[in-house]
């Protein structure tokens, strides 16, 4: 097993949503959006996890001059952090399509 | 007549999802929630609105605040009330819920027992102390120890079930079954224990029986107001 432990479902799509700097509002949006409706993220998951990924050192703040709307971004460590992730789930995903092809077959 | 009534809390580490649908029904009918009170909740009248109630907990700084809040009223979820670290929210049906994964869910139990773990360690950790001291003193010295002991025993005893309570909810959402049924067979454990205590020892002056008695206090009393408060609510709670 690799020494980093795969993300939650939730903490990586926020990570993903986090590429350009963005405020919580924007990002439960722009998931919601991007994914036509099938992830939404509550409000208290969203704090928490903020609040983890800050601690982590994956994102940082990257405009706080409004308090109620701070903006986050990505840090170098965090979007390697997530490169790696998706390289894994590209490998889950390649992994049941293959099974399933075998299935028709 | 009135414009204001308090409806009884269950304790929100014992039935957090019973009491936000009790919100619910009694926003159908027009009793809305305003504040937090001592046990439980304080309504007010108003037009009877479909509302739904979740309850986060959370320390928060200052200048977190603003944030967290905008979060929440962002997503559909209106800022109700806070007492400490305990926040009200409401919103209409439909409304995508607070937590969207068990994760998030069994960090937020984490935080409501972590706030409550040294403080009631401590606790123990005193109470178990002086009556230690009650069992190796004489005279008045023992008789004030035993006072103190009672006291705090009295206070530690709900303390640790609460924080007990909370763990348990917390494993409950992380699937932890078997930890989950320790917890329940705990109480019955500690009547056990009293039991055994007043069985063996025969001397009435001792201490241990003071012991044994509190312990069979601290489980029964709970087990009665509970069975008086479902008794209540079977009978008064559903007539608003």
């Amino acid at each position: 097993m690799k020494t980093t432990e795969q993300l939650t479902d939730s903490m990586f799509y926020i990570m993903a949503a986090l590429t350009k700097p963005r405020h919580g509002y924007a990002i439960m949006n722009l998931i919601e959006e991007r994914t036509k409706g099938a992830i939404t993220i509550g409000p208290a998951s969203m704090y928490t996890i903020i609040k983890k990924l800050l601690k982590q050192d994956w994102i940082y703040l990257y405009d706080g001059s409004d308090p109620r709307r701070k903006t986050y971004l990505l840090t170098q460590k965090g979007k390697e952090v997530l490169e790696a992730d998706v390289k894994l789930r590209k490998l889950m995903i390649d992994l049941a399509e293959m099974g399933l092809k075998e299935a028709e077959e | 007549m009135r414009n204001t009534k308090y409806v009884m809390s269950g304790g929100l580490a014992f039935s957090e999802g019973k009491d936000m649908d009790k919100l619910r029904r009694f926003s159908l009918k027009g009793w809305h929630v305003r504040d937090f009170t001592l046990m439980g909740y304080k309504l007010e009248k108003g037009i009877s609105t479909d509302y739904i109630y979740s309850v986060d907990y959370r320390s928060l700084e200052e200048n977190e605040a603003e944030e967290y809040f905008d979060f929440f009223n962002s997503a559909g979820w209106s800022h109700v009330t806070s007492e400490g670290n305990i926040h009200l929210f409401r919103a209409l049906p439909g409304i995508r819920p607070i937590y969207s994964d068990r994760e998030t869910v069994v960090e937020k139990h984490d935080n409501l027992g972590s706030s409550m773990k040294w403080f009631t360690l401590s606790l123990l950790f005193i109470t178990a102390l002086v009556w230690l001291g009650t069992f190796i003193s004489t005279g008045l010295l023992q008789t004030i120890l035993n006072i103190a002991a009672v006291i705090l025993s009295v206070i530690a005893v709900p303390t640790l079930w609460t924080v007990l309570t909370i763990y348990n909810n917390k494993w409950r959402v992380e699937g932890k079954k078997g930890l989950s049924k320790l917890i329940k067979l705990l109480p019955f454990l500690f009547l056990g224990i009293a039991i055994i205590i007043l069985l063996v020892i025969d001397d009435s002056s001792n201490a241990f029986l003071t012991l044994a008695y509190m312990i069979i206090g601290a489980v029964i009393l709970p087990t009665v107001i509970w069975i008086i408060m479902s008794l209540y609510h079977r009978l008064f709670g559903e007539k608003v």
